[in-house]
């Protein structure tokens, strides 16, 4: 079907998008690490509970945490070995977090599950909390959740927008499985009850749509060069011309958003009986040598990964987890990967921007780009006094996506992110003192 | 290697717009006006531009100096002190000392000027904490100050004479447009007032073309919005027109007269002073050219500048009433409820 074209969307921001450092590379495998070190805490909700023990011989693909809650997620060894290790650590990315450690004995003993074919919604559901699969954009949202909405949904958006700069790695997917990444959107479609899928890919990908156009029964939205295009609210708008409400789920408006990396783990986990161990992530920036798209296990060393492709440390100003715009610079290379790191970004000093933040000059440029039309300024100027109330009223801070427009066009470089993130957790302080006071 | 690595929140890219760059713009923009300046007013008011500038750079150095910080301890290694001021120096003043310079008229002595400037950078700018602090557009104000501290001075306007640059032109009276407001003398081609030829008037806003391209190049550079001051005039020019019965060839000349468009491109826009969102924006460009029709009229003076400033009084009361609503806000009665619950939180 003919890509048609998005609707119009006036706020955002135009970034120098960078991709051309990695898109052209291939996703290829990354050899399997001698020892992993995975996180139980891959989703959103509470950390998984380990279902393993110190000395336990694993499979490729064997639960080593079981989901511990309604919006938890399994987590499975990403290679065959020994569990060598199960404790609380806290590695350079700064978060306290029960790792399980494996030890690889190069066997690559398999553990999958059964494959299905043609699957009952009931099944499909079963098999993505099975499998472990997450939003795989960056939330880690559990996709078994998010197919069993409340309310009735009539249309199933595959979110290939991929707006974030640098990142390339839902571009190769869509360029190498345009195939399975349909098929596993007919997968979720079916579990959802809906036979509309549309798919929206920013018009930097010329191929991706172009592969797309070919396929029959998915709609292709052509969506313009915007960052945040790929926001779910903002991809719902422009797909479907729907807003989603304050507050609300995309559900609420009959619409389910699954980004293409999530469709292609769908689509693993059910006609592979593959849970979810390993995802395509980049690795890029100006301080590496061999910007390109890897094929990784959850849980391999970053160290590991930047050696691979020619890391140069003296260059290294900034290591970013995650895009340039939402991602999380760590303080050193002893990180591990998780089901949602899509990049690791090695910037050098020019790129990383490190200026030091100049009064604000109340130009209103942050108000201009906020996709959720919100007030940052209001927020940095009201948190920064200490009046998180009013900051959270006149500001709209509640409503925030966290996509990091405001900060970027800032041209005093005011650390708005920062504010509103502060804004935000000492409004939950206080609604739970509210509460506790009741 | 990992103790260089720096850690922040996201967005770990920025825009390579930064306030100086904002403000090294509008400095370009006006230089067309200056180029006009000295073509039309010889060498008295390229005089009167740099005392400005300079004069403003001063004043904030030495304000910085001597109350940021303690200023004995500032004595004690000067030199560190210089530095860090040229670090934060963002050429704000450099652009509210042209800016004034550029509004007065060309034979203003240097005292006055400086006077003038002094009063615009340290009482209106730095006392309020300096850039993107202050209240009320410090040009503008300090120009308002100006007129009513030296008023025999600044009253009286020499004519644009091209080609007699070395010579001052001794050619006073008063602008077209105070002439036009009290006798309804109409001396003066369109295109002359656009061209700025023969006109008698402020350094900077007699030539139209100049400001048309500073003008131009900010749009280009996106440091305003191109309907902003094309909104101020329009509204000036549309309510001017009903003023005088449906005058079109009046409405255009006193549009054109004055520091209507200088005020409208260059001061209105100023950033601090000016609302914070486009609805607000709408309101404040509204509401300049409504007040500068109307008060034109009754009171027979110049009046941009008041009108500037005014409005920038009411900017803090439009921030605070005219806000957006989020994207997905929900209206209908359900919101009810919702509001509730934001009040409690």
């Amino acid at each position: 079907m003919k890509a048609v074209k998005g609707k119009p969307f006036f706020a955002g921001i135009h970034v120098h998008d960078m991709k051309e450092l990695a898109c052209a590379s291939p996703a290829e495998e990354f050899p399997e690490p001698a020892k992993v070190c995975i996180s139980l805490s891959q989703s959103l909700g509470r950390p998984a509970e380990p279902c393993v023990a110190v000395g336990d011989k694993v499979k490729e693909g064997q639960a080593v945490g079981k989901a511990a809650g309604p919006i938890s997620s399994d987590v499975f060894a990403s290679v065959a070995g020994t569990v060598t290790d199960i404790s609380p650590k806290t590695f350079d990315d700064g978060k306290a977090e029960t790792y399980v450690t494996i030890e690889s004995d190069g066997s690559h003993e398999k553990a999958y599950m059964e494959p299905l074919t043609d699957p009952s919604p009931d099944e499909i559901r079963a098999r993505m909390k099975d499998a472990g699969v997450v939003g795989m954009g960056g939330a880690g949202f559990p996709t078994a959740v998010k197919i069993a909405p409340k309310t009735p949904v009539d249309t199933l958006i595959i979110n290939g927008a991929e707006c974030e700069p640098y990142l390339t790695c839902d571009d190769r997917l869509m360029k190498e499985h345009p195939g399975e990444i349909f098929e596993g959107a007919k997968f979720l479609a079916k579990a959802l009850g809906v036979t509309n899928i549309v798919i929206g890919i920013e018009a930097n990908k010329p191929e991706c749509i172009e592969k797309f156009e070919q396929i029959d029964g998915v709609s292709v939205v052509r969506l313009k060069k915007r960052y945040p295009m790929g926001g779910e609210k903002q991809l719902i708008y422009v797909t479907t011309k729907r807003k989603v409400g304050v507050g609300k789920l995309p559900a609420d408006s009959g619409v389910v958003v699954q980004n293409v990396a999530t469709c292609f783990a769908a689509y693993e986990a059910i006609t592979m009986g593959k849970p979810l161990y390993e995802r395509i992530l980049t690795v890029t920036g100006k301080a590496v040598k061999n910007p390109r798209n890897l094929r990784v296990r959850v849980g391999t060393p970053i160290k590991d990964i930047i050696e691979y492709c020619g890391g140069e440390a003296e260059y290294l100003q900034k290591l970013v987890i995650g895009g340039p715009m939402t991602g999380l610079a760590v303080a050193g290379t002893d990180v591990y990967t998780r089901k949602t790191t899509g990049g690791i970004l090695l910037m050098t000093e020019r790129e990383a921007c490190a200026e030091k933040p100049t009064p604000c000059l109340s130009c209103g440029k942050c108000a201009d780009v906020c996709p959720m039309h919100l007030m940052p300024m209001n927020t940095a100027f009201y948190s920064e006094a200490g009046d998180y109330e009013a900051a959270a009223k006149l500001g709209g801070t509640l409503a925030c996506i966290e996509c990091g427009a405001c900060e970027y066009i800032c041209p005093a470089r005011r650390p708005l992110i920062q504010d509103i993130r502060k804004t935000k957790a000492e409004m939950r302080n206080i609604q739970a003192r509210k509460e506790g006071a009741k | 290697m990992d103790n260089t690595i720096l850690i922040s929140t996201p967005p770990h890219v920025k825009t390579p717009r930064t306030t100086k760059k904002i403000m090294l713009d509008v400095i370009i923009a006006l230089i067309p006006c200056i180029i006009a300046a000295v073509l039309f007013f010889s060498w008295d008011a390229f005089f009167v531009i740099i005392t400005s500038v300079l004069g403003a750079v001063e004043a904030e150095f030495i304000y910085y100096f001597i109350f940021k910080g303690g200023f004995k301890k500032k004595c004690q290694n000067a030199k560190k002190v210089c530095l860090d001021w040229l670090d934060e120096f963002d050429f704000s003043s450099i652009v509210t000392g042209l800016i004034l310079a550029l509004i007065l008229p060309s034979h203003t002595p240097w005292y006055a000027t400086l006077i003038g400037v002094v009063f615009s950078i340290i009482i209106v700018k730095m006392v309020f904490g300096g850039t993107g602090k202050n209240i009320v557009n410090p040009a503008a104000t300090g120009r308002v100050f100006m007129l009513i501290s030296f008023s025999v001075i600044t009253s009286g306007w020499a004519a644009t004479t091209i080609g007699t640059i070395g010579e001052s032109s001794l050619a006073t009276g008063a602008t077209n447009l105070s002439g036009m407001l009290s006798n309804g003398v109409e001396s003066i081609s369109m295109i002359d007032l656009f061209l700025g030829t023969g006109v008698t008037g402020c350094i900077g806003e007699t030539c139209k073309v100049a400001i048309i391209l500073g003008y131009i190049y900010l749009c280009a550079r996106k440091v305003i919005k191109w309907w902003q001051p094309l909104l101020f005039i329009a509204t000036a020019w549309l309510f001017t027109l009903f003023l005088n019965g449906c005058d079109a060839e009046i409405a255009t000349e006193y549009t054109l007269s004055g520091g209507l468009i200088f005020g409208a491109v260059f001061m209105a826009t100023d950033y601090c002073t000016s609302p914070k969102n486009m609805y607000g924006q709408l309101v404040y460009y509204f509401c300049l050219g409504l007040l500068t029709a109307v008060l034109r009229q009754a009171t027979h003076v110049e009046v941009v500048s008041f009108v500037i400033m005014l409005c920038n009084i009411l900017t803090p009361l439009i921030d605070r009433y005219i806000m957006r609503k989020p994207f997905g806000y929900i209206k209908p009665v359900k919101d009810k409820t919702k509001k509730k619950t934001g009040k409690e939180v």
